[in-house]
């Protein structure tokens, strides 16, 4: 077993974001195919299940892994920022990260297992635009907004407008995402992740909850949820949270709560779950979410 | 001094934890192509024509077809198996052509512009339909295999008993997944063919060769590399791949060498049988069991491969541990447009134990008794006779086993404080008692007649030639263990030789938890022999030992050859299926503590506590990790694994979706080893073991996630999604 | 391409195409096969190696990602321990591993080795700590063994936490170890 098509591929190792730009401005001009290269566990899988047939049609591979540019975690006030190419271990590792956003660790460390945190990257599962993303489901639930870079100027946009399909987006095939900023939520915020898997870890969410809940006086002040594995598209819940936001905690009824859930999924049958089993969990994980947030 | 019963440290240890070993793999040839394997994309259908791409450069590469295999036949119990479908083809991963090229790359791009013109054939995946005979996929009828075990008057017991009970009850296929793939290194010299590699059988593959090359004996040397697991699963396949790359290497006259992809090796190689399994029973109202009645279907996939002794050993397993007067089984194998079943630890017995045990936890619960209680109050004991009509005369440790492993696992609280409901997780506790017998089933070891040999080698040292592989189970540790015992030697003046049927005797295959026991002592036997020819060149010559040793050496009387000495007193009749099935059994008794997630039907398996009877554990630690790992693999069956088939083809054939435990799923052991000693076995009564622990887990969990949730699962898998199902069933009626 | 890399502590240098995985490099013209392929796809963790001291799978890793880093083998964990003659190559771990029934077959065992190393250089080296049972169930979840049910795995590894530091590895093997021989008796061909 090897995989001998990976020798079709060039590799070039840009030595600053905005040479990156440039190759993939002057490539997608050409509309020659280009591929960022972060931790490399979603495209080395990708290739070994279709292989590149000839040198021709072979993607180029930009190693953006070590870029400085897209490196890094740092908070300023209440904002934090995540470089693209920051690892599931690096998240794990951060003492700011842990002690205000503990859902980023806490889904770290359901993903895969801990060489796929040593590897992987939010960025790639983010670029990968798959419903299963675990990492897109966290961010989803922190309302983090999304940066992207190209030779025409960088833009920034929420991750809810990220998303135009299964496995599409708004990213332009010149785009680098850059990072990600998250308003850190306040002390004493409610931070919820979920993940029912296929086994405890090297897993991939049959649905995965994340959520986001800041309460005053009883009331709901912020809210966020991202669902995983339960639409085309992570989940981000509107009826549920619509439901829920400014309103008295003791007053969101469970039937509320399911009805709101179901009209927000539309999940299907596949090789790892069933469409109606998921529909279950989807409305266990939302009624988990509000009883223990509760009763805090 | 004593090895035997002590863990000594595995003998191919270091190898392994150094990286030195050396599995197929890391070995390679001077000028060794590499080979692929091209299948079938229908499930059945007539080969019409294959199509090479003219416009594809094909200098150097080597192409194989029907057309190019001497003798078409993979030779196992039936030649109906061919190396490559020239014809019919039967399933979804057939193979139809070979091709090899020692450029991997170019051996990938030639592999897509091969294509195939198949006239496809209504295919048959389920086998009632193929009992039926709504397509006729394996002439005459469809049929693999049948038999009938009878004892007493079943039907007329069942008429006249207090409470009887039925169920109907299935299982599903089973995937190996040792983690080594299939893979073999082989080509043709002057000496004439050689294959190295991954090899549970070595004869296996020396008879599989000489059939398609018509060559004799001593034209096939077969060696095993270090391997990387087999579980049953490297058993008959070898012998396919083998023959491959055998092909491709006498046709290119290059070494060749073939490593499947994972998926290809999940794929096209063979699985557990499923089966499904009808059963009534009759008891007194105190629990006292009386008869039995029991019909089994079994799949025995596209071809007969090894299905006849799957199905055979299942329905030996079928009436479970238990004394009844009255049995009546009968089974079925039927073949259908999937991949070949075949050898899975356990071999048939974890299907009809899975079956009897969920049938007998059902019997518990209407008559309002504890299932263990009702076990073990039926369990066989010395003197009662089986289901084939056996008595046993001895090794019969199960009593030993239910008290250890109630004690242990606090079984008699557990169970009686009912479900424990915390928030909206429930935990439960279930057992399985079994029995599994060791060896060959009936008159098999009489016709076998396993060889092994012992040489002493200059400078004191003892060699052990055997057929036996290692394939992670410690063969080669517990052989010098128990050949430096007979012998009086320290382990370090041991060596194993690397099998290869050039160079050891036919032991007989590495199957039936046969290894220890019968070869074993047959290693004993011939370790014993050699120790007397040194006392008494000691006695005749007062030389010290290592000087009478090697002046045995010196005359050409350092070798040991000894054949199984079967057990005379034992009968058995393959016509009407009655009398001494095994020579012994191995016996268990299974407890697991699970925690079910209300919510999402997840369940945790929180403890597990195995006892089990081997006779003797001439290595305890060995012993302990062959029935963690087989219980394992059980859990495994039960709560994560499912093929997932869509028209004989395999959706989840990778190991991000086909789906083993890893060490957080796993639960932590409690392992308790009773010895009840077998008189014949060595090291002082050791029994097999090897598949004993894949019969208890599955049954086990099943009958623990029921006392946590109400939900009682009569199939396999319980899969968070089919308890899910069966609940809102339950709710619903 | 010419990728430059410290391979178990020696420099090397490697004359691949760019994306060659990292477990081919090693296994072809490194020439450390120590390092097994189960699936290919990151999901069986017989290919785990070091990388910076992070275990990572090498089927996932393009060579030419590694350019400058150290990568660490299961070949190199006797010999780091810097004193390979006197244990026959066998870190104390590898030792455990073969006295407590760690391993079976074999083919999990380097890269479990690798995963357990990277948790003991954490807690035991990093924190003076020993690990957890959790802990160490959780730093090999990524490494697939369908042998031994994980026990004797979990078991090696605390017996190796308790050690670690504590005893000389060159004495306990040599108590513990007599036959150890660190070159198989079956490497044919
Ligand atoms: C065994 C295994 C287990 C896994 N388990 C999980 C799991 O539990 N949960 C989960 O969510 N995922 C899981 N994954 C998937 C994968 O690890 C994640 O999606 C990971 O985050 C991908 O990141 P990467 O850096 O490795 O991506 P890469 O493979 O490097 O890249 C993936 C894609 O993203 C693009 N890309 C990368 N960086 C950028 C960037 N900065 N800008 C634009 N495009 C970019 C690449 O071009 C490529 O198309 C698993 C994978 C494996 C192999
Ligand atoms: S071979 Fe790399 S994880 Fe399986
Ligand atoms: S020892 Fe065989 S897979 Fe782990």
């Amino acid at each position: 077993m090897s995989l001998p098509e990976l020798s079709l591929h060039g590799l070039e190792r840009p030595d600053s974001l905005g040479s990156v730009c440039e190759r993939l401005a002057e490539r997608a001009a050409r509309g020659e195919k280009t591929v960022l290269l972060a931790g490399g566990t979603d495209w080395f899988v990708e290739r070994h299940v279709a292989p590149a047939t000839d040198g021709s049609e072979a993607e180029l591979v930009l190693d953006v892994s070590r870029l400085p540019e897209l490196r890094g975690i740092s908070a300023s006030g209440d904002t934090l920022w995540i470089g693209a190419a920051t690892t599931y271990l690096e998240l794990r590792r951060h003492p700011v990260v842990a002690a205000r956003v503990p859902l980023l660790p806490a889904m770290s460390k359901d993903v895969g297992a801990v060489q796929i945190q040593a590897r992987g990257t939010l960025g790639g599962n983010l670029a990968t635009a798959s419903p299963a993303a675990d990492g897109v489901g966290a961010l989803a639930a922190l309302d983090a907004t999304v940066h992207l870079l190209s030779v025409r100027g960088p833009r920034s946009i929420a991750i809810s407008d990220y998303f135009t399909g299964y496995k599409r987006s708004v990213r332009a095939a010149d785009e680098v995402i850059t990072g990600f900023t998250v308003q850190m939520p306040g002390e004493g915020s409610f931070q919820y992740w979920r993940k029912v898997g296929t086994r405890l870890a090297q897993a991939i969410s049959k649905v995965a909850l994340a959520g986001v809940a800041e309460v005053s006086d009883g009331q709901v002040t912020r809210l966020g949820l991202g669902m995983v594995s339960v639409a085309p598209t992570t989940a981000f819940l509107p009826t549920v949270r619509a439901l829920a936001l400014r309103r008295p905690l003791d007053r969101i009824a469970d039937s509320a709560l399911d009805a709101a859930t179901q009209a927000d999924v539309s999940p299907i049958d596949d090789v790892r779950s069933t469409g109606d089993y998921r529909r279950h969990v989807s409305g266990a994980l939302v009624r988990e979410f509000f009883r223990t947030l509760r009763s805090r | 001094m004593s090895n035997v019963g002590t863990s000594v440290p595995r003998t191919d240890g270091p190898s392994k934890v150094v990286g030195t070993a050396k599995y197929v793999d890391d070995l390679s040839m001077p000028g060794m192509l590499h080979g692929a394997t091209l299948r079938s994309p229908v499930a059945r259908g007539i080969l019409k024509r294959i199509v090479k791409d003219p416009a594809f450069d094909w200098t150097g590469i080597t192409f194989v077809d029907a057309t190019d295999v001497p003798v078409n036949v993979v030779a196992l119990i039936q030649d109906d198996q061919p190396v490559l479908a020239s014809h019919e083809i039967r399933h979804r991963y057939e193979p139809l052509a070979l091709i090899a090229c020692d450029d991997a790359l170019r051996l990938a791009r030639a592999a897509r512009h091969v294509t195939f013109e198949i006239e496809p054939l209504p295919a048959i995946f389920d086998p009632r339909a193929s009992f039926e005979r709504r397509e006729i996929v394996a002439p005459p009828d469809n049929v693999f295999g049948r038999y009938r075990i009878t004892k007493g008057d079943a039907e007329a017991a069942l008429a006249s008993c207090e409470v009887v009970v039925s169920g109907t009850y299935s299982v599903h296929h089973q995937e190996q997944l040792y983690i080594e793939p299939q893979g073999v290194i082989a080509w043709f010299d002057e000496r004439g063919a050689h294959v190295h590699g991954s090899i549970q059988c070595p004869y296996y593959v020396q008879k599989g060769v000489k059939k398609t090359f018509v060559l004799t004996e001593s034209d096939v040397d077969v060696v095993q590399t270090v391997t990387g697991g087999g579980f049953g699963g490297k058993e008959e396949y070898p012998t396919v791949i083998s023959l491959h790359a055998l092909l491709l290497a006498k046709k290119s006259r290059r070494p060749v060498k073939m490593i499947y992809d994972r998926q290809e090796d999940i794929e096209a190689t063979t699985k557990r049988h499923p089966a499904e399994i009808g059963i009534v029973t009759g008891c007194d109202r105190d629990g006292t069991l009386r008869a039995i009645s029991i019909h089994v279907l079994m799949d025995g996939g596209a071809y007969v491969t090894l299905t006849p002794v799957v199905l055979s050993r299942g329905i030996l397993h079928a009436a479970g541990a238990y004394r009844w007067e009255h049995v009546l089984a009968e089974a079925v194998a039927v073949a259908t447009n999937t991949p070949p079943n075949g050898a899975f630890r356990g071999f048939g017995a974890p299907q009809t134990i899975w079956a009897v045990e969920r049938h007998l936890d059902k019997v518990a619960r209407q008559l309002g008794m504890d299932p263990l209680v009702l076990k073990s109050n039926n369990v066989l004991r010395v003197g009662d006779t089986t289901a084939t009509s056996q008595t046993l005369k001895e090794s019969v440790g199960i009593g030993e086993c239910i008290e250890k492993a109630r004690t242990a696992s606090d079984w008699d609280r557990k169970r009686a404080l009912g479900p424990v409901v915390q928030g909206r997780k429930a935990r439960g506790i279930g057992a399985c008692v079994f029995m599994h017998g060791a060896g060959f089933t009936g008159s098999g070891e009489r016709r076998l007649k396993g060889r092994v040999a012992l040489d002493l080698l200059l400078g004191g040292r003892v060699r052990i030639r055997t057929a036996s592989t290692d394939i992670g189970q410690g063969t080669e540790t517990v052989f010098s263990q128990i050949a430096a015992d007979a012998l009086g030697l320290p382990m370090s003046q041991v060596e194993f030789l690397q099998p290869s049927t050039a160079r050891v005797p036919d032991s007989g295959p590495t199957v039936a938890s046969r290894t220890v026991m019968v070869v074993g002592s047959i290693v004993e036997a011939a370790a014993r022999e050699l120790k007397e020819r040194i006392d008494a060149e000691q006695a005749a010559t007062g030389l010290d030992r290592r000087r009478a040793m090697d002046a045995l050496v010196f005359r050409a009387m350092g070798t040991a050859e000894h054949v199984y000495d079967t057990p005379r007193d034992l009968e058995w009749d393959d016509a009407t299926y009655r009398g001494d099935a095994y020579p012994v059994y191995g016996w268990g008794c299974d407890i697991a503590e699970v925690e079910v997630d209300l919510d999402t039907f997840e369940t945790k398996v929180l403890g597990f506590w195995a006892a089990a009877d081997v006779g003797k554990a001439i290595h305890p630690t060995h012993c302990k990790g062959q029935i963690e790992g087989g219980t394992l693999q059980a859990i495994g069956w039960a709560l994560h694994e499912q093929i997932v088939w869509k028209d004989g083809a395999i959706l989840n054939g990778r190991m991000t979706n086909y789906i083993v435990p890893t060490s957080l799923d796993a639960p932590p052991f409690t392992t308790l080893l009773v010895e009840a000693p077998y008189s014949r076995g060595p090291g002082g009564g050791a029994k097999g073991i090897g598949e004993l622990p894949m019969d208890g887990g599955a049954p086990a969990i099943a009958a623990a996630i029921e006392h946590a949730t109400g939900i009682s699962m009569d199939n396999l898998p319980c899969l968070p999604e089919d308890l899910f199902e069966r609940a809102r069933k339950g709710r619903a009626a | 391409m010419i990728v430059r890399l410290e391979v178990n502590g020696e420099r090397r240098l490697v004359d691949l195409p760019p994306l060659t995985r990292l477990l081919d490099a090693l296994r072809g013209p490194l020439g450390l096969t120590g390092t097994k392929e189960g699936c290919g796809e990151g999901e069986c963790g017989s290919c785990t190696v070091l990388l910076d001291g992070d275990p990572v799978n090498a089927c996932l890793v393009a060579t030419a990602q590694c350019e400058g880093r150290s990568v660490t083998t299961v070949e190199g964990l006797g010999a780091l321990d810097g004193r390979a003659r006197e244990t026959g190559g066998l870190s104390l771990l590898q030792a455990a591993f073969v006295t407590e029934g760690g391993a079976q077959c074999g083919i999990c065992t380097p890269g479990m080795l690798i995963a357990a190393e990277a948790l003991l250089r954490e807690t035991v080296d990093g924190a003076n700590r020993k690990p957890t049972d959790t802990e160490i169930r959780e730093a090999v979840a990524g490494n697939i063994c369908r042998c031994t049910g994980y026990q004797r795995i979990v078991d090696s590894i605390a017996q190796a936490a308790a050690l670690r530091r504590r005893v000389s590895p060159a004495d306990w093997v040599r108590e513990n170890l007599p036959f150890a021989k660190a070159e198989g008796t079956r490497g044919l061909l």
